[in-house]
């Protein structure tokens, strides 16, 4: 990362036009994120043509046998809407639900749709790629998905032949992730907070070995303000001196250099993420900030 | 046949492998062996089970013949439960000549005395160990079957293992009737815990080859050194470091093979001590912790850490000390006085 406004991580960042209910289905799901490319000919006024397409683009999947999840008696039924108020600022796209549900040919009133799966593309503070991109083109670099795997698989794929776009699962790097838990330590919560858990997998061993690195919050957020020097912004300096304080306190009792292994996974009460690019978002306050780290994790994949 | 019972010997059968079937139901002895050449094992589970229960049904199975098929699922299948040790405690230091049927009657009396609705089943193996099965129910309920706890004693020790099944509540109950039936006068549970039974008994029997902080005069030659290291980029130094951490690592865990524990837990409540150049935190109170290694076989796994180069050696005492403590769960306090740098487990 560049340097990042450490004001989306202070209290507490109030985003007057964001309506918690609207936003509150993305919390506490575990997401998993893609990187998109610009979409080439998206039409913000053509949803509920997209839903119509992508819907016949499913069923006939199904027809080919290719769609192995989706069982022969349930219809899926596809929408699709926009959410302007996920996004950064005017320089962003809103974001795109796309929602798939499913009913059971048994009963035939609309009530008894039943979500299965759930996607949305969304841009937070993503200028660095939107300004550089020529009109035509939709600039939506991160794709959250939510169910099974072969529903993501139809729905990228008809996007893909539909807006010539590219998706790449975002992996998290060990060091996105110290990023991640070093910041996310730092936030203040009004309510009694969960630990601050690092999860690091040994490799090269004979035997496997994951060691859980929890920490109370109260204890990691106070050991972070005193490293968090610049105010206004977060610096690399800072999470490695972060990181470095918590290695060397393992080191001390452990005689074991947690350094030289790999951090797979970060939890804390605002967000947890894990390197094969899961995410899930704890706290509606700080939901801004956290899409806008991953939105700057895709458009650096994408790049 | 009650149903119920009809039930739940189609549910126990039902959890075996298939080609164990035949095997288990063999060891249960509750079916003749003409009977079991009627069965057809190349069939599905669920048939097989249900002609299980009908033979059952012709020999007029009860519970106790139905929990007499449990144990012996839960002996061969031990590992799929997690154990908790538990020590007994001697008043006395009378030698008492271990009668099993004494045991027997006493365990069952307390424990009927107290609760009326409980189904208790014995067994005995080889090894000495005696496997009890309690189904527990309440004044009004009969037993769930489905939730029994398993207690594994070995006469001859003061040790107990338990895998409790989630009504934790007769947990006291439980104890109570073990000291009573075995003539000790207290327990107390161990901060062990694992899925692998016999290697908790290997810990607190001591039946794993330990380090007995001898001196060893004679160095290791080059050829306990891993052998694939045939690289002639390591020149001597390196070559005599890693047979140095090898050695090292040999008094500290012993020879032979380590007991298999899936995880260690600490809880740290020592202070923060942060590097003299560094101006972080210096607080007076601790920087609370929760450490948890886990790993399919982690002594053999901790065993690595030095030679692996991820830690140092001689590796942390917390770690290693883990088999001769017989605990896996650990609480760690800062040690006040002159070393800093050491600390007391309680």
């Amino acid at each position: 990362f560049n340097l990042i406004p450490a004001i989306l991580f202070s209290p507490p960042p109030r985003q007057e036009n964001v309506d918690p209910q609207k936003t509150a289905f993305l919390l506490r799901k575990a997401w998993t994120l893609y990187s998109v490319t610009p979409l080439y000919g998206f039409r913000r006024g053509r949803l509920r043509d997209y839903a119509r397409l992508l819907s016949a683009f499913i069923a006939a999947e199904k027809q080919k046998g290719l769609a192995v999840e989706v069982g022969v008696e349930l219809d899926i039924k596809v929408a699709l809407s926009s959410l302007a108020e996920l996004r950064g600022s005017e320089l962003d796209q809103a974001a795109l639900l796309v929602q798939l549900s499913s009913r059971s040919r048994a009963s035939s009133r609309s009530s008894e749709d039943k979500p299965v799966w759930l996607g949305w593309f969304c841009s937070v503070f993503g200028e660095d790629l939107s300004e550089n991109v020529p009109e035509a083109f939709t600039c939506l670099p991160l794709f959250l998905t939510h169910g099974a795997e072969s529903y993501t698989s139809l729905v990228g794929r008809w996007f893909q032949k539909t807006f010539d776009c590219c998706f790449r699962r975002l992996a998290i790097s060990p060091m996105n992730l110290s990023w991640m838990v070093a910041m996310w330590a730092g936030c203040k919560l009004d309510r009694a907070a969960s630990a601050v858990e690092l999860v690091f997998s040994m490799p090269r061993l004979s035997q496997p070995l994951d060691i859980s690195y929890a920490i109370h919050p109260e204890d990691a957020k106070a050991l972070w303000d005193t490293v968090q020097k610049t105010p206004g912004e977060i610096t690399q300096e800072e999470v490695d001196v972060f990181m470095d304080c918590l290695y060397a306190h393992f080191h001390r009792h452990f005689k074991i250099h947690l350094s030289a292994a790999k951090l797979v996974k970060v939890s804390t009460a605002v967000a947890s993420a894990h390197c094969d690019g899961i995410v899930k978002i704890l706290h509606s306050q700080y939901l801004p900030g956290v899409l806008m780290l991953l939105t700057e994790l895709a458009i650096s994949q994408i790049q | 046949m009650d149903e119920t019972v009809a039930e739940y010997i189609r549910r126990t059968v039902l959890k075996i492998p298939r080609d164990e079937i035949k095997m288990m139901l063999q060891k249960w002895g509750f079916l003749s062996e003409s009977q079991l050449q009627t069965l057809n094992f190349h069939q599905i589970k669920d048939n097989i089970s249900q002609e299980v229960v009908q033979l059952c049904e012709e020999n007029s199975a009860d519970i106790k013949q139905a929990a007499a098929l449990d144990i012996i699922y839960n002996h061969i299948y031990q590992n799929k439960r997690m154990w908790s040790v538990y020590q007994m405690k001697k008043s006395g230091e009378e030698l008492e000549c271990f009668d099993i049927k004494d045991f027997k009657k006493r365990f069952k009396g307390r424990l009927r005395s107290a609760l009326k609705n409980v189904t208790i089943t014995f067994k005995e193996y080889e090894d000495n160990a005696i496997w009890i099965r309690v189904a527990w129910g309440t004044p009004y309920k009969k037993p769930n079957q489905y939730k029994p706890s398993y207690v594994v004693y070995h006469s001859q020790t003061p040790y107990v293992f338990i895998s409790a099944s989630v009504l934790k509540s007769n947990l006291p109950l439980l104890c109570q009737a073990l000291i009573v039936a075995s003539n000790y006068h207290d327990i107390r549970e161990m901060e062990l815990r694992s899925h692998s039974l016999n290697s908790l008994k290997d810990i607190v029997f001591k039946r794993y080859s330990q380090n007995f902080q001898t001196y060893n005069s004679k160095p290791l030659q080059g050829g306990n050194v891993e052998p694939e290291n045939a690289d002639i980029r390591i020149v001597h130094e390196n070559r005599s470091e890693k047979e140095r951490i090898h050695r090292l690592n040999q008094e500290v865990f012993g020879d032979g093979p380590q007991p298999k524990l899936e995880f260690a837990q600490y809880k740290l409540e020592t202070m923060f001590k942060s590097h003299p150049k560094m101006d972080v935190l210096d607080k007076k109170e601790p920087f609370r912790c929760l450490v948890k290694f886990s790993s399919p076989h982690l002594l053999e796994s901790l065993k690595s850490l030095a030679p692996a180069g991820m830690a140092d050696t001689p590796i942390s005492p917390l770690l290693t000390c883990i088999p001769h403590k017989a605990r896996n769960y650990f609480k760690i306090r800062e040690k006040k006085g002159t070393f800093p740098e050491s600390f007391v487990s309680p």
